[in-house]
């Protein structure tokens, strides 16, 4: 029985093609955003962890504030912390800087990082060849380079490689070591893919006045955030002159991003609800349209012995093939938007797994919503009244 | 089989009352022909509603096979008449989506019978009105004649108590009207169903073994 009214439902609906596809097509706009929302949501959560898992979450930056700029840290003051604020596991302060690097005549533009040796295992950076920075290279000219640095910096004559010689500003310095490639992280101030780093003496050969302003730390596996902050502010604090420390952590920014994606994610969602909903209210405009066509037929179908309940049943079906019709053409629109999105922000696309079968819910849902009040009315026609329309 | 006794239906119109139908009464025995004649606004339509379960009357007792059936509810009407009655109608009103053998099943399906059978008895029938070889045809592929055709296949198939034909001949031309008329003594004799036409046309009441002429909402009968 019910496969034979979905069959004359679908006739019916076949029959008016145009119509139908029109009633559809706000259906098609609301699952399809309802479900790019979703998995586009998947997406940017997929993409946070990946950019954490580089760096870990156990991260805390530090940034001295001057009054009119970047403070200063005293090298021996943050070489103290693990010492001295128990949270901490280990840190490394930094020196940043900005210029262009040349090598064989090509110029690329990008960061220059003081460090100390202690950077590279604090932020798990990884060497593709030769070595990082160590605390023994002091004024020596050396340098160690991002993986991205040193692919814009080749070209096919001349590859970038440990003991090539890359100019900044006077100083040539020789290539020591090339990094793995890696995502930027927003931990970082920089992306260490197109940076150069340096000894922190070398500095003050490449930077008029370098301030000693930020520094990486990692904590201790068990200690919070909040508190290691705390800690930090209570050590270092006093020991600033004419600046304030400020810290964030990875768990921190996290949350915040998450929030932040919350609040998008239900901006989409409600937006996708209201095309539902308008769609749903464009299902049942055609659905009085066409009852209202359909009266004599209605009449004859009541005249030959259908029941209410079988109007009702031929329309609400007609209403929910509709609806789950726009819904499923939704939901390939809808994976393709978010598809499309993963590869123009250059993200990973992951299918979420509660996006499909929530769209083809949703849908079956405002067909029969919004179906219900047409068929009803359908079903309690006078026979009379409707046998007499034209 | 079909009583009706002194039936009245009145319709409220403005502060008075309209009566179509007064104090009506008319038995119709199984197997009877009878024609109903009448002019324009002489309620003949009214009456063919009354006897078809379509409309319920304001006053009187109406009883099929000795069953009254003026208590019943919407949902009990639909099954009496799907069970009782077939329709005939003027402009024939065949479903344009289904094909002949589906229009003609259509009672049978609202009746729960399976497909398959349904589909045996709907062919079976077109085949005894003569359209044996239009089953898959669709509406619009037929003639007026055809159609009518399948209309009463489609009244008869359900093997009901009574035919109500309303002008079925009134938009076919005088040959093919003959024809259906033919078909209508046939099935008569053949099934032994009582068939109630209405009509204005004197040449069709006259093939009829009971004539009724409704005037004013009031039967006369002349029998021949």
């Amino acid at each position: 029985m019910l496969t034979r009214v979905i069959a004359e439902a679908a006739a019916n609906l076949l029959a008016s093609r145009q119509r139908s596809a029109l009633a559809l097509l706000g259906i098609v706009i609301g699952a399809g955003a309802v479900i790019a929302m979703l998995n586009v949501g998947a997406i940017a959560r997929e993409e946070t962890i990946r950019q954490f898992r580089q760096l870990g979450t156990d991260i805390l930056t530090l940034r001295a504030d001057g009054l009119t700029g970047l403070g200063n840290f005293q090298l021996g003051d943050i070489e103290a912390v693990p010492e001295m604020v128990p949270g901490v596991a280990e840190i490394a302060p930094f020196v940043i800087g900005g210029g262009s690097m040349s090598f064989e005549g090509t110029t690329a533009g990008g960061s220059q990082l003081g460090v100390t040796a202690a950077f590279a295992h604090v932020s798990r950076l990884r060497l593709e060849s030769g070595r990082f920075i160590s605390d023994h290279d002091r004024y020596e000219l050396y340098t160690v380079i991002g993986a991205g640095l040193a692919r814009q910096l080749s070209n096919p004559y001349a590859m970038v490689r440990v003991g090539s010689g890359l100019r900044l500003g006077r100083y040539v310095f020789t290539v020591i070591g090339i990094l793995e490639p890696v995502l930027q992280s927003p931990m970082m101030p920089v992306d260490i893919d197109s940076t150069m780093f340096v000894s922190l003496p070398n500095v003050r050969r490449i930077l008029s006045n370098p301030s000693l302003s930020m520094a990486i730390a990692r904590m201790r596996p068990e200690a919070e955030p909040e508190a290691v902050t705390e800690q930090l502010q209570r050590y270092l604090g006093p020991r600033l002159r004419d600046a304030t420390l400020s810290v964030q952590s990875a768990k921190q920014l996290i949350a915040g991003m998450q929030s932040q994606m919350q609040l998008f994610t239900l901006l989409l969602g409600a937006v996708g609800a209201i095309a539902l909903a308008l769609g749903g209210v464009g299902v049942m405009n055609i659905m009085l349209v066409s009852i209202a066509e359909r009266r004599r037929e209605i009449g004859v179908r009541l005249a030959i012995g259908a029941e209410p309940g079988d109007i009702r049943t031929l329309f609400l079906a007609e209403a929910v093939i509709l609806s789950v019709t726009g819904g499923l053409i939704g939901i390939g629109l809808g994976l393709a938007g978010a598809y499309g999105f993963a590869k123009l922000s250059g993200w990973a696309f992951v299918l979420s797994p509660t996006a499909a079968p929530l769209g083809a819910g949703v849908s079956v849902m405002v067909g029969i919503f919004f179906g219900f009040y047409p068929a009803v009315m359908a079903s309690r026609l006078d026979p009379i009244e409707a046998l007499r329309a034209e | 089989m079909l009583e009706l006794v002194d039936i009245g239906r009145s319709y409220r119109v403005g502060p008075g009352q309209m009566h179509i139908l007064r104090d009506l009464s008319l038995t119709v025995a199984a197997g009877e022909l009878v024609s109903i004649m009448g002019g324009s606004g002489s309620g003949k339509t009214t009456l063919m509603n009354i006897i078809g379960l379509l409309d319920k009357p304001t006053s009187g007792q109406y009883r099929i096979d000795g069953q009254d059936v003026l208590g019943a509810k919407a949902r009990e009407l639909s099954r009496l008449r799907n069970r009782l009655i077939g329709f005939v109608f003027q402009s024939f009103f065949l479903l344009p989506r289904l094909n002949a053998w589906r229009n003609v099943a259509l009672p049978l399906m609202y009746r729960g019978t399976p497909e398959a059978e349904a589909r045996r008895r709907a062919i079976a029938m077109l085949e005894r009105v003569g359209l044996g070889e239009r089953t898959e045809h669709m509406p619009a592929m037929l003639s007026g004649g055809q159609k009518q055709r399948v209309a009463i296949a489609r009244a008869l198939v359900g093997e009901p108590r009574v035919i109500l034909a309303d002008e079925p001949t009134g938009a076919l031309d005088p040959k093919v009207s003959q024809e259906i008329m033919e078909l209508f003594l046939a099935l008569k004799r053949e099934y032994g169903v009582l068939i109630l036409i209405i009509t204005h046309d004197p040449g069709v009441a006259a093939q009829c073994e009971r004539q009724v002429v409704l005037a004013n909402g009031v039967l006369t009968e002349t029998r021949c």
